[in-house]
This record gives C-alpha cells, structure tokens and sequence, in this order.
C-alpha cells in the first residue's frame, strides 16, 4: 500500500522527534552521569540494627548548633579499632583508612554550590523534621548506591532529582514561611 | 522515502524539536552555568569543627591577647580578649590577620644552613684578639635574648647587642603627654591600653604632617620637621624665641607649652627614640644559673671593624637598626648571618639568610610593651606548624656554644612560678591556674607586682637630626606615618594601601605637590629614595597635606633601614 | 512539632558610628577582609579596590594650621525605604531581609552590569574584576561560612549575614525560643580597637546621630555621631571625599 504523501513527508520528522526522545530520555541520562563508587561500601542498616545506632549518634550536632555532616574517620575508629564483623569490606577499611590514619574521601550526594547555605538544625529541631523526609531512607539500606555525578558540573544526581532550589522553596511556601534569600544563601 | 537532504534536515529539525521534550538541553544550560561557577577555580573554603584557642600577638611588643577562631585546627580569624587588663579586646590593623604571615608570598622558604654554620664555625675559630662574634637581638627582654647572652658568655670574645629593653613609661599616671612624632594613638604601646586611659592625659602631638594621632590629639603642633630638639630645649627652659624661629610655631605656643607641661603634670615626653621620664622595669625571674650571661651591649659603643660574625635575629623584629649604623663596627671579611622570614630586613645585606618560623607557627615569649610599668611574661601560642627546612636561631646560636636551649622556656616559667610574685590573668577563666606553663601555653599573661620605688631614669632624648653626623643637604626631611612595627603581615593590607590610600604601605612615601613637580612625579610613580645610609625604591603619593619640603614615610624594614638614622633624603625619579 | 506559620520576631539592624573617636586605623577595613573571604586587589588601585567598609579621610576645608581631619567609615548604609540598589537591580539579585532588615545582596544571581553600583548614593557596591586570587597556601585561612564570589558580580556588606546564621544556629542549640532576634556582631564592630562602630537592633535601641544624605530619603541605617559641626556638614556633601587631599583625586570610587 502506497502512503499519503503528506504522510510520507512527515515520516522523517517523526522519526526525528522519536530518536531524539529516545535518546534524550535513556542514553542521555546515562551519559551525563558517571557512576562513582564511594570508597568504602558502608552498610546503614547494619549500624542501624546490629549497633543499635540512631542517624544522629554520627550524624550530629555540634555545642554550637552546627551539624557535623558525614563523620570524620575517628568517629569510625572508635569502635573499628579492631574489626568488629568478619566481612572483607570491613577488613580493608581498617587497613586502607583507619591504620593509616586517612580520611575517607566520602562522596556527599546532597552537596550544594559553595554560595549555599543550609540549617540543619533550624529543620531538624526547630521545625522537627525527619532525615528521611530531604534523605530518602538512608537508614535501611544496605550499602552505599553510586554517587552518580553530572559530568559537566559535579553535582550529585540526588540533587538534581529533589535537592534543587525549587524544591526548598516549594516546601517553605507549602509551609507558610516567610523567606529571604539570604536565609540560604552565603 | 529516499534520503534526500530534504528529509535530512526534517529528521534533524525533528530531532530538535523533540529534544526540547527530553531534559538534555534543559539540562545541558543548568550545567553550564553551575560550570561557569566551578571553572574560575575560586577556592572553597575548607570546612570543619570550629574551635576558639587563646594566644597572643607577636607582631609587636604589644603581646595583645588573642582569641583565634580555627576551623578543623586552622585559624581563620583572629580576634581580641575584652576582659584582659592590658589589651582590653584591642586588636591593631596587623594583629587582626597576624594568622596570613605563615603564608605571606615574600616568606623565605629554605637557606644555606650548612654553609652558613661551617662559615660561622670557622670564623669563630679564628678570631683575631680583638674581635667579638656578636648576636644583634632585634626583640630583646625575651627568654631567646637570655639564650643568646648565655651561649656569647661561652663562645670565645661573644657579644650581645641589644637596645635597652628594661624601661618603661607610666602612662597611667601622665597627666600632659608631648608627643614628638611619636604615634601615640595608632599603635604605640599596647593599644587598648592607651584607648582605656586617654581619657586622663591631654595630649599634644608635634610633628610636620597631621598624622592619625594628631587628628585624635587634643592639641596639635605643626612644627617644622627636625626641629624637635629646639621645642624641647625651648620646654626646659631655653630661649623660646628661638626655638620659635626653628618650629614655626608662635612664642605664646611654646610659652603655653612649656607653661602647661610644667603645671599640668605629671608630663610625660615621648620620642622616637625614648621618653622622659622612664621607669626602671625590672624583668620576669629568670633561672640563677642563667645569670652567668654577657650583659647588653649597645652598638654605639662598639669599636669599628671589631665584629667578625654578626648573627642577626631578625625573626620576629621590632625595631630594625638601619644598616649604616651596623656596616662600620663590622670587619671587611665578617661573616653575617640573619636570621628572617623575608628578605626584606638584612636580607639584603647578610651574607647568608636563614629562614625562621614565624608568629603564630612557633611558641616564643614576648617582652613587656613600652606602656607596661610591671613586667609581663605570655607566649605566642603555635597555631600552625612551621613548614619543613626552617632555623631556629635560638637553636642554631645555643649549638654554637654548646648550650642545650630547648626546655628554656619552661625553666623560665618555672623560675617565675617559683618567685611567688605576680598574678595571672587566664582568658579561660581559671582563677589561679596551678600549672602555670601549660595556662601560658593556653594563652595566659603572667603579670608582675609593681615594684613600689621603680628608679626613675631621665633619658636624654637626642633627636636624630641633631646628631645627624651625615648632615646632608638633601631637600626633604623625613617623617615616619607609621608605627614602627608596622611591617609585612598579609596581603590584605592592600585594603588600608593601594585600594584606599588610608595608610602608606612598607615602601609608600608621600611629597607635597610641590615637590613631586619639583622632581618630575605624579601620583603613583616609583621613584628612588635617597639618603645618606642607602636607598629604596617607593611608590609616590602626592599628597597637599605634607607640607613642602618633608617627606612622609610609610613602616617596615627597609624604609627604616634607610631613614632610620638619616632623616634627610631625597626622591629621584626612575 | 508542627510548623506552622512562624514569624520571626524581626529585628531592624544598624550601627552607630563615632566619628571623634575613628582614629583612620583601619582594623575594621582588614578585619572585614578576612571575615567575608574579600580577596587582596594591590593592582588596579583605588577604583578596582574590594573594600566593603572603607576608612576616608575628610577635612574642614581650611589649609594649614587651620585644617582639621577626620576619619570616616563609609559601608553599606543598609537603606531602610527604597534601597536604590534593590529598585535598579535587572536580575532581583539584590533583596531586604524581612527578618533583619539587612539589604543583602546575592552575587550568585548578579550579572555585573553594574547599574547598582551607579544607583549607590554611597559608593558603597564594589565590583569584582578579576578572580580572586590569595597567595598560595593561604586559602587555608578563607572562612567556610562565607562563600568566595567569582568575577564579574557586584558585592558589598550583608553585616556579616553568617555571622547571623551561626548566632541562630547556636540559640537553636540552646535551646532558646526562634522568634526572639540574636544578639551577634559583625567584624568590623568586633575589630573596631576604639569601640568607634557599635552594632546596635534599632528596634530594641534607639540610637543618635545623624546620617548620610539624608535629604535622598533613603533612610539609612547607619548613624554617624559627632561633636564636630564641620563633620556634620559631611554629611550633607555630595559625597564623601577627601576634599583636596589628594592632588588631583578623588578618595570617592566615582
């Protein structure tokens, strides 16, 4: 059967439309991003259960009201002087970062701009809101996802996805407060 | 469907538009920005817990105490301590990024060690009968002066030059203070504690250029530069007319003057060279066996052509003697050795220059301030960790005579603990500190007991003009603007410099219009300055505020070094 | 705990400086520098300078032994009706916090035409013309809670906003009800050796003194003070320069 010519005279732009959605929507994505492992495959749940730990016995707060963000490696060395389990992946945490007395370079995923500027303490206890509600539930997972980072500017997938400045401002307006840009900028 | 190119730009206009669906571009733009933040490559700063440690300033002998804010253990921020007797929360402009010196760009950051010690070694092993190998101490009345009397005590015909370190001024008590010159309240002394007691003491500035001080000052006196000597020849007693002819100023002022310093008092004067009247301060107790030290010797009454190795400790400097003063006492083949963190002091001039760690990197203890009646021991906490490769000179001058002066701080605080006298002020709070070495090390001032009859010492202040040997006939006289501390700190002294012309910076000058057409110079032109002791190359000002024919000089060392003793010079174009 | 709609208890902050007792030393200006991450500028001289508190040097006008100075710190005047800058501004890069009364300005949105800095009746908006560059190794001294600007954005003095930020976050921490203002002080006013500047809440003091320019109606929040009439005629200049101090230019940014 012998098509319509107007049809035929679309086919290429359809076609074009299709791939360029197809592309833009699946090969695009995988990209833009490279997948980066975090340098030790940190397991929350096992905090979280076995160590009876809650997020702020590392996750905490300072005297002065600032928020200590991802432990320093001797919040970790306090109790994996020794090893406290049998699995590799603890084994060469100790002797990569813990022996030699080295940071960890972790990969943060909600890492914001410099000129940024967030209150934990302000949304934690003042407006009493979960860790899960901006983290997602960390608590229970079992290893540490990729930190998948935007080629192009360095910042985190999990940022684009829900951390952006949309989203806070949205929230603050759900919420009926009143805001100014020096609230969260530096 | 053939591929025509036709169908090729539909397929491509197709894919444009569809892209516009997907978050590419969208995505790609955000990007792009968020990369043109990054790509500059502007710093971020380092984050981490903050903590507060006490010390205190070293940059002069003001020893202001100092709260430094550090971030993960790197100070960032400096501040001052409110509640301390002295200080009183005062910070000077360099005080407040004392923290920038460790990474100031003029830092030296190796030298000949080797060389220099073998060069040393070897002299001092032949010194002929009548030649000394001398220590020239840039900050005396420390601990390390007592180290370097100590070790020339030992090494053979050893010397220790240093000017006088154990007088004071009872500013407390002043009730007229005559100020030739001399920056009373724009770093002089400790600061705050001039701040604290202005209120009870009038006070009358002399001097050519309306200074900082004199803006401040209850009364000032535009005398004609170099002619403080006759004005206070004229306040003693001498002829007012003639001292009204050098000045410039009228003989009611000078009558009025010498009226009110002789009614109002007590008076105190003040020059750059000393003041009157002094008090004999005695020092922090010392160890008995250190005792056995070379006194002090000043470098006026040292034969020419006598010195075969000079070791400079210009390492944490106060005042710098000017190179033409020392050049004659050495002789042609003495082996110089300075002891710096820049080359800028007599970098230029000694044989080998050794880099020192600097304030806040190494614990040192800083003498008493000029405005302090009872002695004062407190320490220069080490915030930071000196960089590998650097002197100690204490160090290096104790392993000349076999001296072991590494604990020598603490046997002087235990000599002080030991003495009973004094009280302690701790920023922290503690009331009476048991360990006293460790709430030092923290940031506590050990403050003497005054001495209830302190001798009182008439100094014979000399204006350097008068015994200007080298009287040259240069056009312009020289007036100092600066405190003479004032030294390199940190870059960011360009605010106060270049980016605001609010202070002349350690090679600004400022002329009079006058002169600066006289001498073919505009308004940021480097010229050289000349005196009889050497020159420098400055940066020009014109200013109409300096009168003509006297030219205002900023701090530092080599504007010292070269108008210390001459106070006349002239400006050359380049 | 809910969080229902809370208003902060705003505080409307401002200074009073004393003017007889600025004695020119410019810790304020150094002070300042290191507290918000302000790059030293030694090229470009006076007109290229970052300076967001700047120490001028005024005169009365008379020569010779008639003359008298004095030393004026001019910083932002944190206009309370109708800042010029916010009104002119392409990008709403400039904003007055409800909450302190601070006029802020946002370098991250700023595009640097610079329209605000001509709006300024204070000369109080610096422009960034080139990266900025510390010394090696001292980048280890630039404070966190301030983020560096990159070149080509306008910037000036927020009153140490972070300085803010960290007196809330430890009021939260001490438990201390969030409504209520904090007390902090900003750097220059910290640093200031005289006590010249003090930081004051205009809606908790009421403060003295006269202002800049008060005929332009921008009601500023910075309140100079002094015995001197010659002084307070400054104050009514068209701008604040040194009025023939330095041959042939100007101490303004013009």
């Amino acid at each position: 059967m012998k098509l319509p010519k107007s049809i035929t005279a679309i086919v290429p732009f359809v076609a074009g439309v299709l791939l360029a959605l197809a592309a833009g929507w699946t090969a695009f994505p995988r990209a833009i991003y490279r997948a980066q492992r975090q340098p030790v495959n940190f397991s929350h749940r096992v905090h979280a259960d076995k160590a009876g730990q809650k997020c702020d016995d590392c996750h905490s707060f300072r005297a002065d009201g600032t928020f200590a963000g991802v432990p320093t490696l001797d919040k970790c060395s306090g109790c994996h002087a020794v090893p406290m389990g049998n699995t590799a992946e603890e084994k060469a945490f100790i002797d990569r970062y813990v022996t030699p007395g080295r940071e960890p370079q972790w990969l943060v995923y909600a890492r914001q701009p410099e000129n940024v500027y967030f209150s934990h303490i302000t949304h934690v206890k003042l407006a009493g809101m979960k860790c899960e509600t901006c983290h997602g539930n960390e608590g229970a997972t079992d290893g540490l996802r990729a930190y998948q980072e935007d080629r192009v500017s360095g910042y985190s997938r999990d940022v684009f996805r829900s951390m952006k400045m949309d989203d806070c401002v949205d929230c603050h307006r759900r919420q009926g407060m009143d805001h100014s840009c020096l609230d969260c900028h530096k | 469907m053939t591929t025509t190119r036709r169908n090729l730009f539909k397929l491509a206009g197709g894919a444009a538009a569809g892209s516009l669906l997907t978050p590419a571009p969208w995505r790609l733009i955000t990007d792009t920005a968020l990369l043109s933040e990054n790509w500059p490559g502007v710093p971020r700063p380092k984050r981490g817990e903050v903590s507060y440690r006490f010390g205190n300033c070293a940059l002069c002998t003001a020893g202001c105490a100092v709260r430094a804010r550090c971030v993960a253990g790197q100070p960032v921020a400096l501040a001052g301590v409110e509640a301390h007797p002295l200080s009183r929360g005062a910070l000077c402009t360099y005080g407040i990024a004392g923290h920038h010196l460790p990474y100031h760009p003029a830092r030296l950051r190796q030298g000949p060690v080797a060389e220099a010690s073998a060069a040393v070694q070897s002299a001092i092993r032949t010194l002929r009968p009548n030649e000394h190998c001398a220590v020239l101490d840039l900050r005396p009345g420390r601990t390390a002066s007592w180290t370097y009397r100590r070790a020339m005590a030992s090494v053979r015909n050893g010397m220790y030059l240093a000017s006088e370190s154990n007088t004071a001024v009872d500013l407390a008590s002043a009730k007229t203070v005559l100020s030739l010159g001399v920056p009373v309240l724009d770093g002089w002394g400790t600061p705050g504690n001039v701040w604290a007691l202005r209120g009870g003491f009038h006070l009358i500035q002399a001097e050519p250029v309306e200074s900082r001080t004199a803006v401040m000052a209850d009364l000032w006196l535009p005398i004609r530069a170099g002619s403080e000597a006759a004005l206070l020849d004229a306040v003693r007693g001498g002829s007012a007319s003639d001292a009204a002819a050098q000045t410039g100023l009228s003989e009611q002022q000078i009558a009025s003057l010498a009226r009110e310093l002789r009614e109002n008092g007590p008076s105190l004067v003040l020059d750059r060279n000393g003041a009157s009247p002094m008090i004999a301060r005695r020092e922090a107790p010392v160890p008995e066996e250190w005792k056995k030290a070379v006194p002090a010797t000043q470098l006026a009454s040292v034969s020419e052509e006598s010195i075969r190795v000079l070791l400079i400790d210009e390492s944490m400097p106060g005042e710098y003697l000017p190179w033409s003063a020392i050049q004659p006492k050495l002789t042609s083949d003495c082996v110089v050795v300075s002891f710096a963190w820049s080359k800028e002091g007599y970098g230029r001039q000694a044989r080998f220059t050794l880099p020192a760690a600097v304030y806040p990197e190494v614990v040192d203890d800083i003498p008493p301030a000029i405005d302090s009646p009872a002695a004062m021991f407190r320490l220069a906490a080490a915030l930071v960790a000196p960089p590998e490769g650097m002197v100690s000179p204490t160090g290096f001058i104790a392993g000349l005579a076999g001296i072991d002066a590494k604990n020598a701080l603490q046997e002087r605080v235990a000599a002080i603990q030991k003495s009973g006298r004094g009280s302690v002020f701790d920023p922290s709070g503690a009331a009476k500190p048991a360990d006293l070495w460790k709430a030092l090390q923290a940031g506590a001032t050990w403050i003497d007991d005054r001495e209830p009859r302190a001798s009182v010492i008439s100094t014979q202040i000399a204006s350097p003009l008068a015994d200007d040997k080298n009287r040259s006939s240069a056009p312009l006289a020289i007036a100092f603007s600066e405190p003479r501390a004032a030294a390199l700190v940190s870059p960011l002294m360009s605010k106060v410099t270049n980016e605001s012309g609010l202070r002349l910076g350690t090679h600004g000058v400022a002329i009079h219009p006058s002169d600066a057409r006289g001498a073919g110079l505009a308004e940021g032109s480097r010229a050289r300055l000349e005196t009889a002791s050497g020159f420098v190359t400055v940066d020009i000002s014109v200013d109409d505020t300096v009168p003509p024919g006297v030219i205002q000089v900023g701090g530092g060392p080599d504007l010292q070094n070269v108008c210390g003793a001459n106070r006349r010079g002239r400006v050359v174009a380049l | 705990m809910t969080s229902s709609k809370k208003t902060i208890k705003a505080a409307r902050y401002g200074m009073t400086i004393d003017i007889d007792r600025c004695n020119g030393c410019g810790a304020c200006m150094v002070a300042c520098a290191v507290e918000n991450n302000i790059p030293p500028v030694p090229q470009g001289g006076d007109r290229k300078g970052l300076t967001w508190i700047r120490v001028y040097k005024v005169d009365n006008g008379a020569q010779g032994a008639d003359r008298r100075s004095a030393f004026v710190p001019m910083l932002c005047q944190q206009c309370g009706n109708e800042a010029p800058c916010a009104h002119v501004c392409p990008q709403n890069a400039v904003e007055i916090d409800p909450a302190t009364g601070i006029v802020g300005q946002m370098p991250e949105r700023c595009l640097g035409c610079r329209y605000c800095m001509a709006a300024c009746p204070y000369h109080a908006r610096y422009y960034n013309w080139w990266d900025p560059a510390w010394p090696a190794g001292m980048e280890r001294t630039l404070n966190p809670d301030v983020a560096p600007r990159m070149r080509g954005v306008v910037e000036k003095c927020n009153f140490c906003h972070a300085r803010w930020h960290a007196a809330r976050e430890q009021a939260a921490a001490d438990g201390k009800p969030d409504t209520e203002p904090v007390n902090y002080v900003p750097a220059c006013a910290e640093a200031c050796p005289t006590h010249a500047i003090r930081f004051v809440d205009l809606n908790q003091t009421s403060v003295e003194g006269f202002r800049m320019l008060e005929k332009l109606g921008t009601e500023p929040k910075i309140f100079y003070q002094s015995k001197r009439d010659w002084v307070r005629q400054i104050a009514e200049a068209p701008r604040p320069t040194a009025n023939g101090s330095k041959q042939g230019k100007e101490a303004s940014r013009g």
